[in-house]
């Protein structure tokens, strides 16, 4: 006979047992290799700043930027550092010529760089950044999606919805705002392709930073 | 007053007599140091520098190819350098660690703890009086969050004489000898579909291997992905996830790192050309707990492991006081009762072997990941684990007791009636079972402590369970306990039996420890298991004086090996490193004239372990295959004249040849009784290229 204690007590390690098994099966998911130029750029609709919802079915016809940030992080800085005010220089181009900014925080909660929509909005307004939108990622289900590795890392979708860039924002790997003058930037290189109808060169490239924190 | 004017005077000397060392610099969260491997070198010598960085706890700098995220650390010499940028040679990267940010997901390459990165330096063949060599040490160091930090450090050489800073030396020499070699086998790299098949071929394979990984010097593959891994009889084959990235036309470079049985690691540097795998590198099935052994294998050994507790002494007392206990209440009619208190007890012991998994990850945690693992590589603890061994050894014979006041309140509280009694009686079993657990633990500890947090949570509760199966059973089939084993005499034979693994593994643990640090270390851990023994008997005669004599003895037991082991370990022991390669022979000016009489070339390499330079060469040379080839197609005679104390009759040569410190290389062709001097920094090609006659 089954008492109703006796049924509680094998209830809760039948449930012990099934959660050690669902982590073990869980922990052997293989690693993904993200999007790739030429595929088509994964879908999404995310939350901005503003609490609004944002499609990249939204913006079909125009060409996007996905830039991932984090404000705590040396090499975000480099960029973001006035003079020379890179990254709000590409924005202010881009805004120029009606390609969509996107800049993405995927920083998990209490992890360096999260920030909520205010902390957000305060940090745009700050740098004197000129995103089209912020976009908030604390679950990372948005970084995860394009595989996105390092702030910046830095992703291009073309007009037609294709990857056309992946990878760094230049070519020198350093944390010096001191680097910028000398270095090829790769995605004003892919954007000045992009409009001129030619193809992206190099259209992927090894993404350096701080890895995000998701 | 006399006292301290004699104490001035002393401290002034001391000041005198100290060389003109670099005080380190906190850089912020590592404290980097510029060394050297001399005091002073000559004109135009090659010697090895390096910067030693000791990181903050949690913190990490990365290799040559930082993977994901990060930066390698960069030295840059500055315009007031004595020593211009470009005499100094690229850093010798010793083998990296990987260092998973997301499981799975973002993966970096890299060092914690303590990182020293060598470098040869060649100073100015104008040099005049002491040189200063002026750099800034530029790195990245991340915990979660990433610093850029720089350290300016300086070193002062005179060059005046040659002298070698021995502790110094010793400290590149052991570095250096932690990076990687060239692949003496062949390898090559199948990109024809993915995931890409890695194919390592080495004549008689890789002996036995923990793990076999490929560290990229670029980013053509997935750093995260997994690299399943296929032995062969001639060597291996690794699956690689291509990253899309980079120049995939030419051959494929990195760092091949091999870790065999016992923490050891081994570095090939390959440049694997396009082409089909090679033969007889695969089909050999997956290397022993290549990327894990399967979870549910390791919970089912746990399992077996648990059963084979309850036959401890320590636990089958307790076990048999319920089973009795349960006969009556049986009888009486309260079996619902009974399969009540079986499920008490089950999660009683469940309770303990939990927590014990959460202390086992809450101290990986605590001490790192990467440094956990490779815990067989550290001499110190190596020496405590032999130790301890050896005590539990001694317990088991029976020489003391252990933690009968511990087992009396557990009893206590055992004793309750009902199911608290139950739940405290498998609490118990648990407490008094783990000096038991020893042999089938450690084992088992060794296979999960790699292994992700679930991992180790369900090895210990497979364990756990297997404890209270028995007793479980018994609790729902009453009839079975006429089946348990009486305790008695057998049980204490039993335990008696069991001292013998546990001194077998001792002895093992001295020979790990005998590569690490020596045979002194060895030695003085003996004498300190030694002391531990003369405590345990000592501590049976009643009184303060011999308790009190017990208590030093087991200090004394502990401490002084393991200060011993913390003493460096010679380098690459001297002669006995070619042991495998070559018939070394030690070298006297006799033995020299006796080889040139009988009319066979003569090589004769001149080192110290604390010579870095010459633990290069030895890597890059000496030990290669073409150099050994040449060697035996010549009948060379190989001898080693060992400075790593300094020995007249060496230091006497040395100077006939113009030389003040080694490394030094003298070649005799066939017949000739007057060696070529040849240059510090040896390569394969002028080796293989002597004149074999004058």
């Amino acid at each position: 006979m089954f008492s109703r204690r006796n049924l509680s007590l094998a209830a809760g390690m039948a449930a012990a047992v099934a959660l050690t098994a669902g982590a073990l099966i869980a922990s052997t998911a293989t690693a993904s290799v993200g999007a790739q130029p030429g595929d088509p750029a994964p879908g999404f609709t995310a939350m901005n700043s503003y609490g609004e919802q944002v499609s990249l079915a939204d913006f079909a016809g125009k060409t996007v930027v996905l830039e991932w940030t984090n404000d705590g992080c040396p090499f975000v800085r480099k960029h973001y550092t006035r003079p020379p005010g890179n990254m709000q220089a590409l924005q202010a181009d881009a805004a120029a010529n009606d390609v969509v900014w996107l800049t993405v925080i995927s920083s998990a909660t209490g992890k360096q760089g999260y920030a909520d929509g205010d902390r957000a909005n305060q940090l745009t307004e700050d740098r004197h950044a000129a995103p089209a939108h912020v976009i908030l990622d604390p679950s990372g289900t948005l970084g995860r999606l394009y595989d996105a590795k390092t702030t910046p890392h830095m992703f291009i979708v073309a007009p037609d919805g294709v990857l056309a860039y992946q990878g760094a924002i230049d070519s020198e790997a350093s944390a010096s705002s001191g680097d910028i003058e000398g270095a090829t930037n790769y995605v004003s290189a892919a954007l000045a392709s992009l409009a001129a109808g030619e193809s992206v060169d190099p259209a992927s490239t090894k993404p350096y930073g701080c890895s995000v924190k998701y | 007053m006399r006292l301290a004017v004699c104490l001035a005077a002393a401290f002034g000397l001391v000041l005198a007599a100290l060389p003109a060392r670099a005080e380190p610099v906190d850089g912020g969260h590592a404290t980097v140091e510029l060394v050297s491997e001399r005091e002073a070198a000559l004109p135009g010598e090659t010697v090895y520098a390096a910067l030693k960085m000791d990181l903050d706890k949690g913190w990490h700098v990365y290799w040559r190819n930082a993977g994901d995220a990060g930066l390698p650390p960069q030295v840059l010499v500055q315009p007031d350098s004595d020593v211009p940028a470009g005499n100094f040679g690229d850093i010798v990267w010793p083998l990296p660690h990987i260092l998973p940010v997301v499981e799975g997901e973002i993966m970096d390459y890299g060092y914690d703890d303590q990182v020293v990165l060598p470098f040869p330096v060649t100073i100015p063949e104008d040099a005049v009086g002491p040189v200063t060599l002026d750099v800034i040490a530029d790195y990245l160091i991340c915990e979660d969050t990433c610093v850029p930090e720089t350290a300016h450090v300086r070193l002062r050489l005179d060059t005046d004489r040659a002298e070698p800073d021995v502790r110094d030396g010793d400290l590149i020499a052991r570095w250096i000898a932690r990076s990687h070699v060239d692949f003496p086998g062949e390898a090559r790299i199948d990109r024809s579909k993915s995931p890409w098949t890695l194919s390592l071929r080495l004549d008689g394979g890789f002996g036995k291997v923990d793990s076999v990984r490929f560290f990229p010097y670029s980013h053509e593959i997935s750093h995260p992905a997994s690299q399943p891994v296929e032995r062969g009889r001639h060597g291996a084959t690794l699956l690689l996830t291509p990253s899309g990235l980079g120049d995939v036309s030419g051959p494929l470079e990195g760092v091949v790192v091999i870790e065999t049985e016992g923490g050891g690691r081994a570095g090939y540097a390959i440049s694997a050309s396009e082409g089909a795998a090679l033969p007889d590198t695969s089909g050999l099935g997956p290397v022993r707990e290549a990327m894990g052994v399967s979870p549910f294998r390791l919970a089912f050994l746990a399992l077996i492991g648990g059963l084979i507790l309850n036959l401890m002494p320590c636990v089958l007392p307790v076990l048999s006081m319920k089973a009795f206990g349960m006969v009556s209440a049986v009888s009486s009619g309260h079996a619902g009762e009974v399969r009540r208190h079986g499920l008490w007890y089950t999660a009683g012991v469940l309770v303990s072997f939990a927590a014990l998994a959460a202390i086992v990850v809450a101290l990986r945690a605590a001490t790192g990941p990467t440094t956990l693992g490779f815990q067989l590589q550290n001499a110190p603890t190596v020496a405590v684990l032999a130790l301890i061994m050896f005590a539990v050894g001694l317990w088991l014979m029976g020489m003391f007791e252990l933690g009968s006041s511990l087992q009396n309140l557990g009893s206590g509280l055992a004793n309750r009636e009902g199911d608290v009694g139950a739940f405290f009686t498998g609490i118990l079993a648990a407490v008094v079972g783990a000096p038991c657990v020893g042999p089938f633990l450690g084992a088992g500890l060794g296979a999960v402590m790699n292994q992700p947090a679930v991992t180790v949570f369900a090895f210990f509760l497979a364990m756990g369970l297997g404890l209270a199966l028995p007793f479980l059973l018994l609790s729902y089939v009453p009839g079975l306990h006429r089946l348990l084993p009486r305790p008695g005499k057998w049980m204490e034979t039993l335990k008696q039996f069991l001292a013998f693994p546990m001194f077998l593994t001792a002895a093992w643990l001295l020979k790990v420890l005998g590569d690490l640090a020596g045979s002194g270390a060895v030695a003085w851990t003996a004498a300190g298991a030694a002391l531990l023994a003369f405590a345990a008997w000592v501590w049976k005669r009643e009184g303060a004086l011999p308790r009190s004599l017990a208590g030093l003895a087991i200090l004394a037991g502990l401490f002084v090996p393991l200060e011993r082991a913390m003493a460096p370990a010679p380098a690459l022991g001297s002669s006995t490193a070619y042991a495998a390669k070559y018939e070394a022979e030690p070298w006297s000016r006799d033995l020299v004239a006796q080889r040139v009489a009988e009319g066979r070339p003569v090589f004769i390499d001149f080192t110290a372990s604390w010579c870095a330079t010459c633990q290069v060469n030895k890597a890059t040379t000496l030990k290669s295959e073409a150099v050994h080839e040449f060697f035996t197609a010549n009948d060379v005679a190989f001898m080693v004249a060992d400075f790593t104390r300094k020995d007249p009759a060496i230091a006497a040569e040395l100077a006939r040849h113009q030389r003040a410190g080694v490394p030094m290389y003298l070649w005799y062709p066939a017949g000739s009784s007057e060696p070529h001097v040849l240059p510090e920094i040896l390569t394969q090609g002028l080796v293989t290229g002597l004149p074999v006659t004058p």
